[in-house]
């Protein structure tokens, strides 16, 4: 039945809301690029969403945890191999994004008898100076764009263009504790709108012309608080940070769970 | 599929002759006529907070010296080298194979390959090159250390060009000057006042630059120390902390004051 090309038309657009629907409930991420390196931060309920990919690159994901180790191993395999066969130098973000994972998952979308990944995908990648610092966002049909210093993961493109520039009156950030606190402020921000727009702000929609503050405005400071305050209780703070200034050539870090309380400031701390 | 980690695995897939690394000639000069270089000198010994690895500089081919600056102790990871004695070629692409597969490992599995895991890959690649081991081309007999995090200890194995695995006690030593230094080290152990792995870092250190001074001195293929071009082996230490190397100032002071000198 799906030979017709209205009919295809059709399947695809079920497929944008079945996938859309999906990532309501997912948590967002929050990336930022700063003088030490790159900043990936999420919370998590058991199962981990940032991972190591190269000695520079990091892989942030939301959506399916099946789907996303999946694609976490075709990203592998292709780093390792190049890296191996070639140079560590030439596994860029930018290679792995439009030769590896962005066919991949076009494919998928498009497929219309077979399932689609259920994955949005940040790639990061440290440089030597913060000008070098690449980010790839990806959307589960395959769009992906590139971003300067400040990336986000979240259920609709009307959250992502609103947080852009949020991030704007925030930055340029100085220090790992600066980069903690608005990377935690931004993904409150995230958070609370995903749960408390109206489930018609989706990936499609918000990526037509209409501008994002017609869809929400920043939520009041309170709000933001209450949320952080109320997941850093039950759920996982999980931070990576893509070291610039490691020494080795492994920049990789997780950040450890006292590291972290250092750093959460105690507004968000949950009341004892 | 690559699931268990399998670098070696993903590689064949990708067409990369990981089983033959080192073709052996059909019908080419037996090894005794080839100009393949070995000469080498690496040893690794055991000592209070740890394991010291060295290696001299020298790559030679025949009575040709080569090079005087290759660097034979490789870090594959936070916390192991390998330091390399037999075909430079083999070797250095078994060290680049091993160092990506402990990654890959890691990075996939989200855990560190354990120390015994290391091990296996090195004897795998080992096995898999024996008949280029065999036939003088691909011959590689390194030696591996390392520090095991769940037994809290460094220790060192040395393999024979076939693959076989041996843990050594004290120390190990492998290349061309090996002969030389195993006979000062058995001698040190046994009567030389304490054992070499009671050593402090000095004292083990200034050991390492006489031992290879003393390589150099019978062997022609060993680089030895060099303190006018500013020629130092290279010195790796395996401790808790993982590896690091000696910076080149560090050993040339040790050398003026104690291995020149004769004090």
């Amino acid at each position: 039945m799906y030979e017709e090309p209205y009919r295809w038309i059709e399947a695809v657009a079920n497929r944008r809301q079945y996938l859309d629907d999906q990532f309501t409930q997912g948590n967002p991420l929050v990336v930022v690029s700063f003088t030490q390196g790159i900043l990936l931060l999420t919370f998590n309920r058991g199962t981990e969403k940032v991972y190591e990919i190269y000695d520079r690159i990091a892989l942030g994901g939301m959506g399916h945890p099946a789907d996303l180790e999946k694609l976490r191993y075709a990203l592998l395999d292709m780093a390792h191999v190049e890296g191996f066969q070639r140079s560590p130098a030439d596994v860029t973000v930018s290679r792995l994004m439009k030769n590896g994972l962005a066919p991949v998952i076009k494919q998928a979308f498009e497929e219309i008898f077979k399932a689609p990944y259920i994955a949005k995908i940040l790639l990061a990648e440290v440089g030597a100076t913060q000008d070098r610092d690449r980010l790839f966002n990806i959307n589960y049909d395959g769009m992906f764009e590139e971003q300067r210093e400040f990336g986000l993961l979240a259920a609709s493109a009307s959250i992502r263009s609103l947080l852009t520039q949020e991030w704007k009156n925030l930055s340029p950030l100085s220090s790992l504790r600066s980069a903690m606190e608005v990377s935690l402020r931004l993904w409150g921000i995230a958070s609370y709108l995903q749960t408390s727009t109206p489930s018609t702000d989706t990936e499609e929609q918000g990526s037509t012309s209409l501008p994002a503050t017609s869809m929400s405005t920043i939520p009041d400071d309170t709000a933001i608080v209450s949320r952080i305050r109320e997941t850093l209780s039950k759920e996982t703070l999980e931070c990576v940070l893509l070291d610039r200034e490691s020494g080795r050539m492994e920049t990789y870090r997780t950040l450890s769970q006292s590291e972290l309380q250092s750093f959460i400031p105690s507004v968000f701390q949950p009341a004892t | 599929m690559g699931q268990q980690g399998d670098f070696l695995h993903v590689l064949r897939e990708h067409g990369y002759a990981v089983d033959n690394l080192c073709q052996p000639f059909n019908g080419g000069a037996s090894p005794g006529h080839t100009d393949i270089t070995t000469g080498t000198t690496v040893f690794a010994l055991k000592y209070v907070d740890g394991v010291l690895v060295a290696g001299d500089r020298r790559a030679t081919a025949g009575n040709v010296v080569m090079y005087d600056r290759t660097d034979k102790v490789l870090e594959l990871d936070r916390f192991s080298v390998l330091a390399i004695a037999g075909v430079p070629a083999t070797a250095f692409e078994m060290a680049r194979i091993l160092e990506h597969s402990f990654k890959y490992y890691r990075r996939s599995q989200l855990q560190d390959l354990s120390f015994e895991g290391k091990l296996r890959a090195l004897s795998t690649l080992l096995k898999s090159n024996a008949p280029a081991a065999l036939a003088g081309t691909g011959t590689v007999a390194p030696i591996f250390a390392g520090y095991d995090q769940l037994e809290g200890c460094g220790k060192i194995f040395f393999y024979d060009i076939l693959g076989a695995e041996f843990e050594a006690v004290e120390y190990a030593v492998s290349g061309s000057g090996s002969s030389t230094i195993r006979g000062i080290l058995f001698y040190m152990n046994r009567w030389g006042g304490g054992p070499v792995a009671g050593m402090n870092e000095e004292d083990a250190l200034t050991f390492v630059l006489r031992l290879m001074t003393s390589a150099a001195e019978f062997d022609s293929a060993t680089g030895g120390v060099d303190a006018q071009a500013q020629l130092y082996p290279v010195v790796k230490r395996i401790s808790a902390e993982g590896v690091r190397t000696f910076p080149a100032e560090r050993l040339k002071l040790l050398f003026s004051e104690k291995v020149l000198n004769h004090v």
